[in-house]
Protein backbone atom coordinates (compact mmCIF):
# COMPACT_ATOMS: atom_id res chain seq x y z
CA UNK A 1 0.00 0.00 0.00
CA UNK A 2 1.37 3.68 -0.78
CA UNK A 3 2.55 5.41 2.01
CA UNK A 4 -0.19 8.22 2.02
CA UNK A 5 0.83 11.99 1.30
CA UNK A 6 -0.21 14.33 4.36
CA UNK A 7 -1.67 17.07 2.55
CA UNK A 8 -1.89 18.90 5.81
CA UNK A 9 1.44 18.94 6.29
CA UNK A 10 2.36 19.54 2.40
CA UNK A 11 0.34 22.87 2.84
CA UNK A 12 2.16 24.10 5.95
CA UNK A 13 5.67 23.91 3.86
CA UNK A 14 4.07 27.33 2.04
CA UNK A 15 2.36 28.44 5.13
CA UNK A 16 3.30 30.86 8.01
CA UNK A 17 3.61 28.57 10.98
CA UNK A 18 4.30 30.76 14.03
CA UNK A 19 7.84 30.37 15.54
CA UNK A 20 8.78 28.08 12.41
CA UNK A 21 11.32 30.06 10.08
CA UNK A 22 12.78 28.79 7.24
CA UNK A 23 16.43 28.83 8.92
CA UNK A 24 19.58 28.58 6.91
CA UNK A 25 21.06 25.37 7.42
CA UNK A 26 17.24 23.60 7.52
CA UNK A 27 16.54 21.14 5.13
CA UNK A 28 13.42 23.16 3.56
CA UNK A 29 15.53 25.83 3.45
CA UNK A 30 18.05 24.23 1.15
CA UNK A 31 15.42 22.54 -0.62
CA UNK A 32 14.05 25.57 -1.56
CA UNK A 33 17.32 27.53 -2.17
CA UNK A 34 18.52 25.03 -4.61
CA UNK A 35 15.51 25.55 -6.67
CA UNK A 36 15.43 29.13 -6.46
CA UNK A 37 19.28 28.85 -7.72
CA UNK A 38 18.30 26.66 -10.22
CA UNK A 39 15.46 28.67 -12.07
CA UNK A 40 18.33 32.03 -11.15
CA UNK A 41 21.37 30.62 -13.13
CA UNK A 42 19.44 29.10 -15.85
CA UNK A 43 17.37 32.55 -16.91
CA UNK A 44 20.90 34.25 -16.41
CA UNK A 45 20.38 36.58 -18.81
CA UNK A 46 17.24 37.94 -18.23
CA UNK A 47 17.78 40.69 -15.38
CA UNK A 48 14.55 41.54 -15.16
CA UNK A 49 13.22 37.36 -14.56
CA UNK A 50 16.62 37.11 -11.85
CA UNK A 51 15.27 40.55 -10.21
CA UNK A 52 11.51 39.33 -9.70
CA UNK A 53 12.93 35.57 -8.80
CA UNK A 54 14.50 37.27 -6.16
CA UNK A 55 11.82 39.43 -4.76
CA UNK A 56 9.38 36.55 -4.97
CA UNK A 57 11.53 34.42 -2.99
CA UNK A 58 12.05 36.75 -0.48
CA UNK A 59 8.52 37.66 0.14
CA UNK A 60 7.84 33.88 0.97
CA UNK A 61 10.83 33.99 3.17
CA UNK A 62 9.66 36.83 5.40
CA UNK A 63 6.19 35.34 4.98
CA UNK A 64 7.40 32.35 6.65
CA UNK A 65 8.79 33.81 9.27
CA UNK A 66 6.22 36.32 9.75
CA UNK A 67 2.89 35.97 8.28
CA UNK A 68 0.80 39.19 7.69
CA UNK A 69 3.37 41.12 8.82
CA UNK A 70 4.56 41.11 5.31
CA UNK A 71 2.87 43.85 4.68
CA UNK A 72 4.80 46.13 7.32
CA UNK A 73 7.93 44.86 4.79
CA UNK A 74 6.43 46.44 1.73
CA UNK A 75 4.76 49.21 3.34
CA UNK A 76 8.56 50.13 4.68
CA UNK A 77 9.58 49.62 1.02
CA UNK A 78 7.01 51.94 -0.72
CA UNK A 79 7.15 54.95 1.90
CA UNK A 80 11.61 54.85 2.28
CA UNK A 81 11.44 54.82 -1.56
CA UNK A 82 8.94 57.51 -2.14
CA UNK A 83 10.29 59.75 0.58
CA UNK A 84 13.98 59.73 -0.73
CA UNK A 85 13.06 60.99 -4.05
CA UNK A 86 10.92 64.17 -2.56
CA UNK A 87 14.17 64.52 -0.35
CA UNK A 88 16.08 64.61 -3.30
CA UNK A 89 13.58 67.25 -5.73
CA UNK A 90 12.94 69.55 -2.20
CA UNK A 91 13.99 72.87 -3.27
CA UNK A 92 15.24 74.11 0.48
CA UNK A 93 17.56 72.44 2.51
CA UNK A 94 14.89 73.10 5.50
CA UNK A 95 12.22 71.28 3.22
CA UNK A 96 14.75 68.28 2.86
CA UNK A 97 14.97 67.74 6.35
CA UNK A 98 11.46 68.18 7.02
CA UNK A 99 10.67 65.10 4.65
CA UNK A 100 13.86 63.28 6.11
CA UNK A 101 13.07 63.89 9.68
CA UNK A 102 9.14 62.91 9.12
CA UNK A 103 10.36 59.28 7.22
CA UNK A 104 12.70 58.82 10.07
CA UNK A 105 9.31 59.69 12.66
CA UNK A 106 7.69 56.90 10.85
CA UNK A 107 10.27 54.43 10.21
CA UNK A 108 11.48 54.38 14.38
CA UNK A 109 7.48 55.17 14.72
CA UNK A 110 6.70 51.83 13.53
CA UNK A 111 9.72 49.91 15.12
CA UNK A 112 9.21 51.67 18.42
CA UNK A 113 5.02 50.56 18.70
CA UNK A 114 6.39 46.87 17.51
CA UNK A 115 9.25 46.42 19.82
CA UNK A 116 9.06 49.28 22.88
CA UNK A 117 5.29 49.84 23.80
CA UNK A 118 5.09 47.55 26.32
CA UNK A 119 8.54 48.34 27.69
CA UNK A 120 7.57 51.79 28.24
CA UNK A 121 4.20 51.14 29.73
CA UNK A 122 6.08 48.72 32.28
CA UNK A 123 8.14 52.13 33.16
CA UNK A 124 4.98 53.80 33.54
CA UNK A 125 3.63 51.58 35.51
CA UNK A 126 6.71 51.48 37.59
CA UNK A 127 6.79 54.79 37.94
CA UNK A 128 2.73 54.82 39.43
CA UNK A 129 2.01 57.76 36.65
CA UNK A 130 -1.17 55.40 35.92
CA UNK A 131 -1.65 51.96 34.97
CA UNK A 132 -1.12 50.36 31.26
CA UNK A 133 -2.48 46.88 30.77
CA UNK A 134 0.28 45.53 28.54
CA UNK A 135 -1.09 44.75 24.71
CA UNK A 136 -0.48 41.57 22.78
CA UNK A 137 1.78 42.79 20.11
CA UNK A 138 3.62 40.70 17.75
CA UNK A 139 7.22 41.51 16.94
CA UNK A 140 7.60 41.47 12.99
CA UNK A 141 11.03 39.48 13.03
CA UNK A 142 13.62 41.56 11.55
CA UNK A 143 12.43 44.71 11.73
CA UNK A 144 15.26 46.24 13.25
CA UNK A 145 16.95 45.38 10.78
CA UNK A 146 15.31 45.98 7.55
CA UNK A 147 14.19 49.60 9.22
CA UNK A 148 17.86 50.42 9.41
CA UNK A 149 18.78 49.61 6.14
CA UNK A 150 16.00 51.25 4.60
CA UNK A 151 16.28 53.89 6.59
CA UNK A 152 20.46 54.73 4.81
CA UNK A 153 19.14 54.89 1.75
CA UNK A 154 17.03 58.24 2.80
CA UNK A 155 19.91 59.43 4.75
CA UNK A 156 22.96 58.64 1.96
CA UNK A 157 20.32 61.03 -0.23
CA UNK A 158 19.90 63.63 2.49
CA UNK A 159 23.99 63.72 2.89
CA UNK A 160 24.09 63.78 -1.35
CA UNK A 161 26.14 60.96 -1.18
CA UNK A 162 23.66 58.81 -3.25
CA UNK A 163 21.17 59.62 -6.11
CA UNK A 164 17.67 57.97 -5.55
CA UNK A 165 16.90 55.48 -8.22
CA UNK A 166 13.64 55.38 -10.03
CA UNK A 167 13.23 51.69 -10.21
CA UNK A 168 10.70 50.25 -6.92
CA UNK A 169 11.38 47.12 -7.86
CA UNK A 170 14.50 47.43 -7.37
CA UNK A 171 14.70 49.10 -4.26
CA UNK A 172 11.75 46.50 -3.15
CA UNK A 173 14.62 43.59 -3.39
CA UNK A 174 17.24 45.80 -1.32
CA UNK A 175 14.81 46.03 1.54
CA UNK A 176 13.05 42.54 0.86
CA UNK A 177 16.74 40.50 0.41
CA UNK A 178 16.02 37.33 1.95
CA UNK A 179 19.88 36.77 3.57
CA UNK A 180 20.09 39.81 4.98
CA UNK A 181 16.03 40.87 5.96
CA UNK A 182 15.98 39.17 9.23
CA UNK A 183 18.95 39.45 10.96
CA UNK A 184 21.50 41.47 8.94
CA UNK A 185 23.87 42.96 7.66
CA UNK A 186 22.41 45.89 7.78
CA UNK A 187 23.68 46.49 3.82
CA UNK A 188 24.09 50.26 3.01
CA UNK A 189 22.00 51.23 -0.44
CA UNK A 190 24.76 52.56 -1.72
CA UNK A 191 26.84 49.05 -2.06
CA UNK A 192 23.83 46.94 -2.27
CA UNK A 193 21.65 48.65 -5.10
CA UNK A 194 24.25 49.36 -8.23
CA UNK A 195 24.55 44.99 -7.84
CA UNK A 196 20.74 44.83 -9.23
CA UNK A 197 21.60 46.06 -12.54
CA UNK A 198 25.17 44.13 -12.82
CA UNK A 199 25.35 40.96 -14.53
CA UNK A 200 26.62 38.29 -11.79
CA UNK A 201 30.06 36.77 -12.36
CA UNK A 202 30.83 34.25 -11.00
CA UNK A 203 34.42 33.46 -10.21
CA UNK A 204 36.21 30.76 -8.91
CA UNK A 205 37.52 33.04 -6.08
CA UNK A 206 34.03 34.15 -5.36
CA UNK A 207 32.41 30.27 -5.06
CA UNK A 208 35.73 29.67 -3.16
CA UNK A 209 34.83 31.59 -0.27
CA UNK A 210 30.87 31.23 -0.84
CA UNK A 211 31.97 27.34 0.31
CA UNK A 212 34.35 28.46 3.00
CA UNK A 213 31.62 30.89 4.62
CA UNK A 214 28.57 27.95 4.42
CA UNK A 215 31.61 26.02 6.18
CA UNK A 216 32.16 28.27 8.65
CA UNK A 217 28.31 29.37 9.14
CA UNK A 218 27.34 25.55 9.40
CA UNK A 219 29.78 25.26 11.94
CA UNK A 220 30.21 28.51 13.87
CA UNK A 221 26.26 27.92 14.58
CA UNK A 222 25.03 24.60 14.74
CA UNK A 223 28.34 23.05 15.98
CA UNK A 224 29.84 25.99 18.41
CA UNK A 225 27.07 27.97 19.44
CA UNK A 226 23.95 25.51 19.62
CA UNK A 227 26.07 22.42 21.23
CA UNK A 228 27.44 24.74 23.73
CA UNK A 229 24.51 26.59 24.51
CA UNK A 230 22.42 23.18 24.75
CA UNK A 231 24.51 21.51 26.61
CA UNK A 232 26.19 24.03 28.83
CA UNK A 233 25.51 27.78 28.97
CA UNK A 234 21.64 28.00 28.92
CA UNK A 235 21.68 25.82 31.97
CA UNK A 236 24.30 27.99 33.87
CA UNK A 237 22.50 31.49 32.86
CA UNK A 238 18.90 30.33 33.61
CA UNK A 239 20.28 28.90 37.45
CA UNK A 240 24.06 30.40 38.25
CA UNK A 241 22.87 29.96 41.51
CA UNK A 242 23.19 25.88 41.33
CA UNK A 243 26.51 26.60 39.95
CA UNK A 244 29.70 26.71 41.63
CA UNK A 245 31.87 30.26 40.52
CA UNK A 246 34.41 27.98 38.20
CA UNK A 247 31.28 26.78 36.61
CA UNK A 248 29.76 29.96 36.02
CA UNK A 249 32.84 31.77 34.96
CA UNK A 250 33.32 28.52 32.36
CA UNK A 251 29.99 29.97 31.38
CA UNK A 252 30.57 33.37 30.65
CA UNK A 253 33.50 32.54 28.47
CA UNK A 254 31.16 29.79 27.01
CA UNK A 255 28.23 32.49 26.17
CA UNK A 256 30.48 34.91 24.47
CA UNK A 257 31.93 32.55 22.17
CA UNK A 258 28.45 31.23 21.84
CA UNK A 259 27.09 34.86 21.28
CA UNK A 260 29.69 35.64 18.67
CA UNK A 261 29.59 31.87 16.64
CA UNK A 262 25.52 32.26 16.63
CA UNK A 263 25.24 35.44 15.17
CA UNK A 264 28.80 35.38 12.66
CA UNK A 265 27.70 32.64 11.85
CA UNK A 266 24.23 33.24 10.29
CA UNK A 267 26.32 36.38 8.74
CA UNK A 268 28.33 34.04 6.88
CA UNK A 269 25.78 31.63 5.48
CA UNK A 270 23.95 35.34 4.64
CA UNK A 271 27.35 36.42 3.04
CA UNK A 272 27.75 33.23 1.25
CA UNK A 273 23.82 32.76 -0.20
CA UNK A 274 24.48 36.21 -1.25
CA UNK A 275 27.29 35.34 -3.40
CA UNK A 276 26.20 32.36 -4.82
CA UNK A 277 22.90 34.75 -6.31
CA UNK A 278 25.77 37.35 -7.26
CA UNK A 279 25.84 39.67 -4.60
CA UNK A 280 28.17 41.01 -2.57
CA UNK A 281 26.89 41.72 0.93
CA UNK A 282 28.65 44.14 3.77
CA UNK A 283 30.76 41.78 6.05
CA UNK A 284 29.46 41.92 9.97
CA UNK A 285 32.77 40.80 11.99
CA UNK A 286 36.21 41.01 11.77
CA UNK A 287 37.54 38.18 14.49
CA UNK A 288 36.09 40.60 17.69
CA UNK A 289 37.96 39.09 20.26
CA UNK A 290 41.67 40.14 18.85
CA UNK A 291 40.23 43.86 19.62
CA UNK A 292 42.69 45.45 22.03
CA UNK A 293 40.67 47.93 23.09
CA UNK A 294 36.54 49.01 23.17
CA UNK A 295 36.94 51.26 20.38
CA UNK A 296 38.54 48.91 18.69
CA UNK A 297 35.87 46.00 19.16
CA UNK A 298 32.99 48.39 17.67
CA UNK A 299 35.35 48.69 14.54
CA UNK A 300 35.03 43.98 14.72
CA UNK A 301 32.04 43.39 16.08
CA UNK A 302 28.41 43.83 14.02
CA UNK A 303 30.06 45.95 11.66
CA UNK A 304 26.68 46.61 9.12
CA UNK A 305 25.40 48.04 12.82
CA UNK A 306 28.40 50.24 14.46
CA UNK A 307 29.19 51.84 11.38
CA UNK A 308 25.34 52.78 10.54
CA UNK A 309 25.34 54.19 13.34
CA UNK A 310 29.04 55.93 13.95
CA UNK A 311 27.80 57.40 10.67
CA UNK A 312 24.79 58.92 10.50
CA UNK A 313 24.04 59.23 14.75
CA UNK A 314 27.43 59.08 16.37
CA UNK A 315 29.38 61.65 13.79
CA UNK A 316 26.51 64.39 13.24
CA UNK A 317 25.95 64.67 17.28
CA UNK A 318 29.86 65.36 17.50
CA UNK A 319 30.07 67.54 15.01
CA UNK A 320 27.01 69.46 16.10
CA UNK A 321 28.39 69.26 19.78
CA UNK A 322 31.99 70.51 18.47
CA UNK A 323 32.85 73.55 20.38
CA UNK A 324 32.19 71.52 23.41
CA UNK A 325 35.06 69.53 22.51
CA UNK A 326 35.75 66.45 23.89
CA UNK A 327 32.96 66.98 26.48
CA UNK A 328 30.79 66.94 22.91
CA UNK A 329 32.11 63.53 22.17
CA UNK A 330 32.00 62.20 25.57
CA UNK A 331 27.77 62.79 24.88
CA UNK A 332 27.80 61.67 21.27
CA UNK A 333 29.55 58.26 22.75
CA UNK A 334 26.84 58.23 25.41
CA UNK A 335 23.40 58.87 23.44
CA UNK A 336 25.05 56.48 20.44
CA UNK A 337 25.76 53.67 22.98
CA UNK A 338 22.10 54.16 24.54
CA UNK A 339 20.97 53.50 20.90
CA UNK A 340 23.30 50.55 20.84
CA UNK A 341 21.28 49.40 24.12
CA UNK A 342 17.70 49.92 23.31
CA UNK A 343 18.21 48.91 19.98
CA UNK A 344 18.93 45.10 20.91
CA UNK A 345 15.26 45.49 22.71
CA UNK A 346 13.41 46.46 25.44
CA UNK A 347 15.27 45.77 28.32
CA UNK A 348 17.05 47.23 31.21
CA UNK A 349 19.28 44.41 31.10
CA UNK A 350 20.54 46.35 27.00
CA UNK A 351 20.36 50.03 28.35
CA UNK A 352 22.65 48.73 30.89
CA UNK A 353 25.13 47.05 28.31
CA UNK A 354 25.10 50.15 26.38
CA UNK A 355 25.75 52.17 29.12
CA UNK A 356 28.28 50.29 30.38
CA UNK A 357 30.07 50.62 26.70
CA UNK A 358 29.90 53.97 26.71
CA UNK A 359 31.53 54.27 29.75
CA UNK A 360 34.35 52.37 28.79
CA UNK A 361 35.06 54.36 25.99
CA UNK A 362 34.58 58.02 27.33
CA UNK A 363 36.95 56.39 30.40
CA UNK A 364 39.50 55.44 27.83
CA UNK A 365 39.51 58.61 25.89
CA UNK A 366 40.10 60.68 29.18
CA UNK A 367 42.82 58.46 30.42
CA UNK A 368 44.39 57.87 26.62
CA UNK A 369 47.03 60.94 27.21
CA UNK A 370 47.66 60.01 30.71
CA UNK A 371 47.93 55.84 30.21
CA UNK A 372 50.23 56.51 27.16
CA UNK A 373 52.44 58.87 29.29
CA UNK A 374 53.23 55.53 32.04
CA UNK A 375 53.29 53.77 28.79
CA UNK A 376 56.46 55.95 27.97
CA UNK A 377 57.71 55.70 31.47
CA UNK A 378 57.58 52.00 31.61
CA UNK A 379 58.96 51.99 27.80
CA UNK A 380 56.24 49.21 26.74
CA UNK A 381 54.44 51.32 24.52
CA UNK A 382 53.96 49.48 21.16
CA UNK A 383 54.93 46.08 22.83
CA UNK A 384 53.68 43.13 22.00
CA UNK A 385 53.98 41.68 25.43
CA UNK A 386 51.81 44.95 25.93
CA UNK A 387 48.81 44.36 23.30
CA UNK A 388 48.47 40.43 24.64
CA UNK A 389 47.76 42.15 27.95
CA UNK A 390 45.12 44.94 26.21
CA UNK A 391 43.73 41.56 24.37
CA UNK A 392 42.92 40.02 27.28
CA UNK A 393 41.46 42.92 29.67
CA UNK A 394 39.26 43.72 26.50
CA UNK A 395 38.26 40.39 26.28
CA UNK A 396 36.67 40.27 30.07
CA UNK A 397 35.64 43.72 29.61
CA UNK A 398 33.33 42.19 26.68
CA UNK A 399 32.72 38.94 28.17
CA UNK A 400 31.48 40.30 31.26
CA UNK A 401 29.06 43.16 29.74
CA UNK A 402 27.86 40.14 27.33
CA UNK A 403 26.30 38.07 30.52
CA UNK A 404 23.59 40.75 30.00
CA UNK A 405 23.10 40.02 26.72
CA UNK A 406 22.12 36.24 27.96
CA UNK A 407 20.90 36.78 31.37
CA UNK A 408 17.09 36.94 31.49
CA UNK A 409 17.26 39.64 33.94
CA UNK A 410 19.55 42.02 35.65
CA UNK A 411 19.25 39.82 38.76
CA UNK A 412 20.59 36.48 36.80
CA UNK A 413 23.10 39.08 35.63
CA UNK A 414 24.28 39.54 38.98
CA UNK A 415 24.06 36.28 40.44
CA UNK A 416 26.34 34.96 37.74
CA UNK A 417 28.91 37.71 38.85
CA UNK A 418 28.43 36.97 42.99
CA UNK A 419 29.00 33.16 42.48
CA UNK A 420 32.04 33.49 40.63
CA UNK A 421 32.95 36.41 43.27
CA UNK A 422 32.43 34.74 46.40
CA UNK A 423 31.69 30.86 45.55
CA UNK A 424 34.76 30.08 43.19
CA UNK A 425 35.82 26.59 44.24
CA UNK A 426 38.63 25.81 42.02
CA UNK A 427 38.73 22.46 42.54
CA UNK A 428 35.63 22.20 40.86
CA UNK A 429 37.67 22.82 37.08
CA UNK A 430 39.37 19.59 36.78
CA UNK A 431 36.20 17.88 37.57
CA UNK A 432 34.15 19.73 34.84
CA UNK A 433 37.03 18.56 32.57
CA UNK A 434 36.65 15.19 33.08
CA UNK A 435 32.98 15.51 33.04
CA UNK A 436 32.35 17.52 30.21
CA UNK A 437 35.41 17.09 27.62
CA UNK A 438 32.89 17.50 24.86
CA UNK A 439 32.13 21.13 25.79
CA UNK A 440 35.69 22.24 27.21
CA UNK A 441 36.90 20.71 23.45
CA UNK A 442 34.47 23.21 21.69
CA UNK A 443 35.09 26.25 23.68
CA UNK A 444 38.57 26.00 23.24
CA UNK A 445 38.34 25.13 19.45
CA UNK A 446 36.29 28.06 18.87
CA UNK A 447 38.82 30.16 20.85
CA UNK A 448 41.66 29.30 19.17
CA UNK A 449 40.60 29.14 15.33
CA UNK A 450 39.78 32.77 16.52
CA UNK A 451 42.96 33.41 17.08
CA UNK A 452 44.74 32.17 13.79
CA UNK A 453 46.43 34.42 12.22
CA UNK A 454 44.07 36.08 9.30
CA UNK A 455 46.28 35.20 6.51
CA UNK A 456 45.16 31.52 6.99
CA UNK A 457 41.73 32.35 6.29
CA UNK A 458 42.38 33.82 3.00
CA UNK A 459 45.11 31.20 1.92
CA UNK A 460 42.28 28.40 2.50
CA UNK A 461 39.81 30.39 0.83
CA UNK A 462 42.28 31.00 -1.76
CA UNK A 463 42.87 26.64 -1.80
CA UNK A 464 39.13 26.75 -2.04
CA UNK A 465 38.64 28.97 -4.93
CA UNK A 466 41.11 26.12 -7.13
CA UNK A 467 39.23 23.10 -6.15
CA UNK A 468 37.62 21.66 -8.32
CA UNK A 469 33.52 21.94 -8.09
CA UNK A 470 33.24 18.25 -7.07
CA UNK A 471 35.99 18.07 -4.39
CA UNK A 472 33.95 21.67 -2.91
CA UNK A 473 30.77 19.72 -2.87
CA UNK A 474 32.12 16.93 -1.17
CA UNK A 475 33.61 19.22 1.70
CA UNK A 476 30.32 21.06 1.86
CA UNK A 477 28.37 17.51 2.54
CA UNK A 478 31.24 16.57 4.83
CA UNK A 479 30.27 19.88 6.79
CA UNK A 480 26.72 18.98 6.50
CA UNK A 481 27.23 15.30 7.53
CA UNK A 482 29.51 16.64 10.94
CA UNK A 483 26.43 19.42 11.46
CA UNK A 484 24.11 16.60 11.33
CA UNK A 485 26.38 14.25 13.35
CA UNK A 486 26.59 17.14 16.49
CA UNK A 487 23.32 18.47 15.92
CA UNK A 488 20.56 18.56 18.95
CA UNK A 489 17.22 17.04 17.93
CA UNK A 490 15.99 20.62 16.86
CA UNK A 491 17.47 23.06 15.64
CA UNK A 492 17.82 26.40 17.91
CA UNK A 493 16.69 30.17 16.70
CA UNK A 494 19.40 32.47 15.82
CA UNK A 495 19.63 34.50 19.00
CA UNK A 496 19.92 37.95 17.03
CA UNK A 497 15.85 37.11 15.75
CA UNK A 498 14.59 38.07 18.81
CA UNK A 499 16.21 42.06 18.25
CA UNK B 1 46.48 72.73 -3.50
CA UNK B 2 46.70 73.40 0.25
CA UNK B 3 47.66 76.43 1.82
CA UNK B 4 50.02 76.57 3.78
CA UNK B 5 47.31 77.90 6.68
CA UNK B 6 45.39 75.13 6.41
CA UNK B 7 48.66 72.61 6.87
CA UNK B 8 50.01 74.48 9.75
CA UNK B 9 46.67 74.38 11.83
CA UNK B 10 46.18 70.33 10.84
CA UNK B 11 49.80 69.57 11.71
CA UNK B 12 49.72 71.73 14.93
CA UNK B 13 46.58 69.75 15.78
CA UNK B 14 48.31 66.79 15.20
CA UNK B 15 51.69 67.66 16.65
CA UNK B 16 53.21 66.65 13.58
CA UNK B 17 56.49 67.36 11.93
CA UNK B 18 56.59 69.82 9.24
CA UNK B 19 58.59 67.43 7.16
CA UNK B 20 55.18 65.27 7.06
CA UNK B 21 53.76 65.66 3.83
CA UNK B 22 50.06 66.19 3.83
CA UNK B 23 48.18 65.60 -0.12
CA UNK B 24 45.17 66.91 -0.93
CA UNK B 25 43.95 63.26 -1.81
CA UNK B 26 44.51 61.75 1.48
CA UNK B 27 41.79 60.74 3.63
CA UNK B 28 41.87 61.01 7.75
CA UNK B 29 42.58 57.33 8.31
CA UNK B 30 45.84 57.66 6.10
CA UNK B 31 47.58 60.70 8.71
CA UNK B 32 48.56 59.49 11.69
CA UNK B 33 46.49 60.67 14.90
CA UNK B 34 44.06 62.14 13.13
CA UNK B 35 40.98 60.35 14.79
CA UNK B 36 37.53 61.26 15.53
CA UNK B 37 38.41 63.35 18.49
CA UNK B 38 41.34 64.81 16.60
CA UNK B 39 39.12 65.82 13.61
CA UNK B 40 36.76 67.67 15.61
CA UNK B 41 39.64 69.86 17.29
CA UNK B 42 41.01 70.33 13.55
CA UNK B 43 37.31 71.64 12.64
CA UNK B 44 37.16 74.03 15.57
CA UNK B 45 40.57 75.29 14.66
CA UNK B 46 40.17 75.69 11.13
CA UNK B 47 36.31 77.59 12.22
CA UNK B 48 38.92 79.77 14.69
CA UNK B 49 41.74 80.76 12.27
CA UNK B 50 39.75 81.64 8.98
CA UNK B 51 36.85 83.22 11.68
CA UNK B 52 34.31 81.30 9.26
CA UNK B 53 31.27 78.40 10.50
CA UNK B 54 30.94 75.98 9.25
CA UNK B 55 27.29 73.38 8.49
CA UNK B 56 27.62 70.46 9.58
CA UNK B 57 26.71 68.64 6.64
CA UNK B 58 29.25 70.64 4.69
CA UNK B 59 31.58 68.97 7.65
CA UNK B 60 29.91 65.47 6.91
CA UNK B 61 30.94 65.69 3.51
CA UNK B 62 34.26 66.84 3.37
CA UNK B 63 35.47 62.81 2.71
CA UNK B 64 39.92 64.36 2.36
CA UNK B 65 42.16 67.12 2.71
CA UNK B 66 41.22 68.82 -0.44
CA UNK B 67 37.49 68.76 0.23
CA UNK B 68 38.35 70.51 3.22
CA UNK B 69 40.47 73.15 1.43
CA UNK B 70 37.91 73.20 -0.82
CA UNK B 71 35.15 73.72 1.83
CA UNK B 72 37.11 76.95 3.57
CA UNK B 73 37.55 78.33 0.15
CA UNK B 74 34.11 78.33 -0.37
CA UNK B 75 34.07 80.70 2.83
CA UNK B 76 35.77 83.32 0.82
CA UNK B 77 34.23 83.92 -2.41
CA UNK B 78 36.93 85.58 -4.89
Amino acid sequence: MPYPIDWTKFRELFEYVPHDPLLFGSSMFIFFFIAVLAVYRFFNGSNSFRVYTLIFFSLFFYYKAAGIYLLLLVFIAIINFYAGAWIFNAKTQRYKRLILTATIIVNLGLLGYFKYTNFFFEILNGLKVGHFDMLDIFLPIGISFYTFKAMSYLIEIYFEMLEPINSLRNFSLFVFFFPNVLMGPIDRAVNFLPQIEEKPVFTKEKIGLAVFLLCTGLFKKYVLADYISLNFTDRVVGFPLRFTGVENLLAVYGSALQGYADFSGYTDMALAIGLLLGFELMDNFNRPFKAYSVAEYWRRWHLSLSTWLLDYLFRPLQISLRNYRKLGTAIAIFITFFVVGIWHGPSFTFILFGLLHSFFLVFSMYTQPYRDEFYDKLKIRNTKWLRVLQIIFTFHLLAFTAILFRAPSLKYAGDMIKQIFTYFHSEVFTQYVVAYPSIVFLIVIGYVSHFLPDSWEKKTVDILGKTPLVFQAIILAVMIWLVAQVRSAQMQPFLYFKF
Amino acid sequence: MISEKLLAVIKKELNLNNDFELKPEMTASQVPGWDSLNHINIIVSIEKEYGIKFKGLEILKAKNIGDLQALVNSKFPA
